[in-house]
């Protein structure tokens, strides 16, 4: 009897508790989604005309850029660090891909890789300073945006020329099947990056990185490449905003980017993924950037005074941060089980 | 030894002799005048093609030899502004060409650079202080008549979106003001949404398309500068235009001209903020410099650029030549600002001088007209406890129709 617990001492045994079956990311990724749809239907109080299907494929496609964008930002997070190069990143991918590449360009297939290939090595950079220099990554990434978004200003002399080419209107513009295809290529992204950061072995790593350096170092992992990784694909994603943006719009401006500095690292947060890395699901990041978008759109229909509007959509991002934290449910996990 | 002493001597005079020698023609370079860009920031087009124009008259004979222009961009705070002034002032400028960020902040070093002769030439941004220059556009009544002209194609009725500027910028309180006080007249009209856009295309693209998304159901629009952005976001939504009245972007020229775009619905106008102020304001000041022209510092007005889609005629070169004043989609970006040429006050610059600053070859500086028309006062905008005349926010451009 004393001996056969002995021998089983060693394997943990299941939690089965059923509160613990659920894990607490599901939770605030599931949460993130009810909100977003609760949102959207309430929001049929204020105009009659939301709540439809093509306020949905607004949300959507506006919400597209913020989700790509956030994905690389919430790499970096996770794996420790923070990319405040993504709107100069952003522009730079916008204003290749107009003046550089630009609208009747045959070779538009080949080019436009190249240029995510560009903003790869601009983010290399980044790494570079933080992985081996030591720099914070803070200083870092806004060096490099500084840099860039000069470079940018210098380069076009603030006039970006061009128009967009026929691929990335193609992307953004055209209908498959009767669905819109930025749609397609956002539930496409969410599809690559979950597997990418859920599901691969690379996302693994940065996990265990983000969570602990030192033990990522002892378990064998790569720590020099996981941390540097991040900061690349984070950097190609901006560049592949700049071209969504581009394919909506038809044009690049010096100021396209601007607006998605705050919003990247607020969905990331509010998906539920912790500033201090090792912790987030991308799902919950795809979550936090539809729900940012959605109450932006809501938001705008009412028709109170600016600052009224603003003080509001800030509120409700905060109370959403809060309902939406870990401690949230430990509380009423707590309440439950007295 | 004595020999060796002699040779460096000799050495180190002809060196020194070398010296004077270069140091003449910097010592006639004094003659030049110093002035000053100075810009509040850079990177959107309508800032750059200010900038631009100012450069490239700079370098057009005679001014190529007689003006040694700095440009400096000191971002959106009015302190890094005023700093700019100040290290201006101190350096002796001769004069300062300058987008104003703020039409009060700056006053006080403005009236210390008056104090020291510098001449302070403003263009289209405005400021209150009495010694400088304003060149402007601003009292000519952007808000009003683009708003009567919006109320007249919809009959008096309907739901109009009003895209906006900057939060709490003065320019666009004026014109939004402006465009409400005739708005206000007419009971039929309804603004059923009301955003900010920053004056830019893909602000104003993704502001609209979150207003349609509410309200669906809108008959028209009413813009400042990013006009273009509201026209892509209602044909993403489908085929059905509405009118949009805005400023002067060379897509939304275009469009308004478009047969397709006609049909599918899309009327209005184009006007408000012309570039060209700042190629003005420096070849005023350049007259003012070089005693061509006596002028007390004043509130110049600088006339309201008023397009309907009939008037609008693409160029065939890089000019405004047989009253063309548009450009082919292959030649300018869609944010390209048209009226930053003007035939009659800048006939030296061509297109590409607005895109990259350069001269345009074979070109010299042409005398301005001699009539300086001065603005009416706006109160905070142009000048400091002063009225407004009484006729102010009335639209002149077009006809008023009657109220129902």
């Amino acid at each position: 009897m004393t001996s056969r617990a002995q021998n089983t001492s060693y394997i943990a045994l299941p939690d089965k508790r059923a509160n613990a079956k659920i894990n607490r990311e599901t939770i605030s990724a599931a949460s993130v989604a009810v909100l977003c749809v609760a949102m959207l239907l309430g929001s049929r109080f204020i105009s009659p005309s939301l709540g439809s299907w093509s306020q949905v494929e607004t949300v959507l496609t506006l919400g597209s850029f913020l989700v790509v964008l956030s994905f690389g930002q919430g790499l970096v997070i996770l794996s420790g660090g923070l990319d405040l190069s993504l709107p100069a990143l952003i522009t730079l991918g916008g204003v290749l891909s107009t003046a550089w590449v630009g609208a009747g360009n045959t070779d538009a297939v080949f080019l436009l890789p190249l240029v995510l290939v560009g903003c790869g090595l601009v983010g290399s950079l980044t790494a570079v300073g933080v992985v081996w220099l030591k720099v914070p990554p803070f200083i870092m990434s806004m060096a490099t945006s500084i840099m860039v978004a000069s470079a940018t200003l210098g380069m076009t002399n603030g006039t970006t020329r061009g128009a967009a080419p026929e691929l990335l209107t193609d992307l953004m513009k055209s209908q498959i099947a009767g669905i819109p295809a930025s749609i397609l290529l956002l539930l496409a992204f969410v599809l690559f990056g979950w597997v990418l950061q859920a599901r691969s072995v690379f996302g693994r790593h940065v996990y265990a990185v983000g969570t602990n350096v030192q033990a990522a170092r002892i378990a064998g992992i790569n720590v020099t490449l996981i941390q540097f990784l991040p900061y690349v694909i984070s950097a190609v994603c901006a560049g592949f905003v700049g071209m969504m943006l581009v394919g909506y719009s038809n044009g690049a401006t010096l100021r396209m980017g601007d607006n998605y500095l705050l919003p990247s690292i607020a969905a990331v947060v509010i998906g539920g993924s912790s500033i201090l890395g090792g912790r987030g699901t991308f799902l919950g990041t795809v979550g936090g950037a539809i729900l940012l978008t959605t109450l932006g759109t809501v938001i705008s229909a009412i028709g109170l005074n600016f600052g009224l509007r603003t003080i509001i959509e800030g509120s409700i991002i905060l109370v959403a941060l809060l309902v939406l934290r870990d401690e949230f449910f430990e509380r009423l996990r707590g309440f439950r089980k007295p | 030894m004595l020999n060796k002493t002699m040779k460096m001597t000799l050495a180190a005079v002809s060196l020194l002799a070398a010296a004077t020698m270069l140091a003449q023609p910097a010592g006639a370079q004094d003659k030049k005048f110093k002035i000053y860009l100075s810009l509040s920031y850079s990177g959107n087009a309508w800032q750059s093609e200010t900038a631009n124009i100012v450069k490239a008259l700079a370098a057009t004979p005679p001014y190529k030899d007689m003006v040694d222009l700095k440009e400096v961009i000191s971002g959106t705070d009015p302190q890094a502004q005023i700093s700019a002034y100040e290290s201006m002032v101190d350096d002796g400028a001769d004069g300062i060409i300058s987008f104003p960020i703020s039409s009060t902040a700056l006053n006080r070093t403005i009236k210390r650079g008056c104090d020291q002769g510098v001449l302070f030439f403003m263009y289209d941004a405005t400021v209150t202080e009495k010694c400088a220059y304003n060149v402007s556009y601003l009292t000519t009544g952007f808000g009003e008549n683009t708003a009567q002209a919006l109320v007249n194609i919809l009959g008096g009725k309907g739901n109009i979106f009003l895209s906006r500027g900057v939060p709490g910028n003065s320019v666009d309180k004026h014109h939004t003001d402006g465009a409400m006080s005739v708005f206000n007249k007419y009971p039929g009209i309804k603004v059923v949404a009301e955003y900010y856009s920053f004056w830019d295309d893909r602000t104003t693209q993704q502001e609209t398309a979150k207003a349609l998304a509410a309200h669906p159901d809108v008959n028209g629009i009413w813009s400042q500068a990013g006009e273009y952005g509201a026209i892509q976001a209602l044909l993403d939504r489908g085929d059905r235009l509405v009118p949009v009245t805005g400023e002067n972007s060379n897509g939304f020229r275009l469009a308004l001209s478009n047969p397709a775009m006609q049909a599918k619905g899309l009327k209005g106008v184009s006007s408000g903020s012309p570039p060209a102020t700042s190629g003005y304001a420096f070849k005023l000041m350049m007259e003012v410099l070089t005693k061509k022209r006596d002028l007390k510092p004043m509130n110049i007005e600088y006339p309201l650029p008023w397009v309907l889609a009939e008037n609008i005629k693409v160029c065939e070169g890089d000019r405004f030549e047989n009253g063309c004043n548009a450009f082919p989609e292959s030649k300018v970006p869609s944010s390209f600002v048209t009226e930053v040429l003007d035939p009659v006050m800048l006939p030296e610059l061509s297109m590409k001088s607005a895109i990259d600053g350069t001269a345009v070859d074979g070109a010299t500086i042409q005398p301005l007209p001699k009539e300086v028309k001065e603005a009416a006062n706006a109160p905070g905008i142009n000048c400091e406890k002063c009225d407004a005349p009484t006729d102010a926010y009335k639209p002149y451009k077009i006809e008023p129709i009657v109220a129902n």
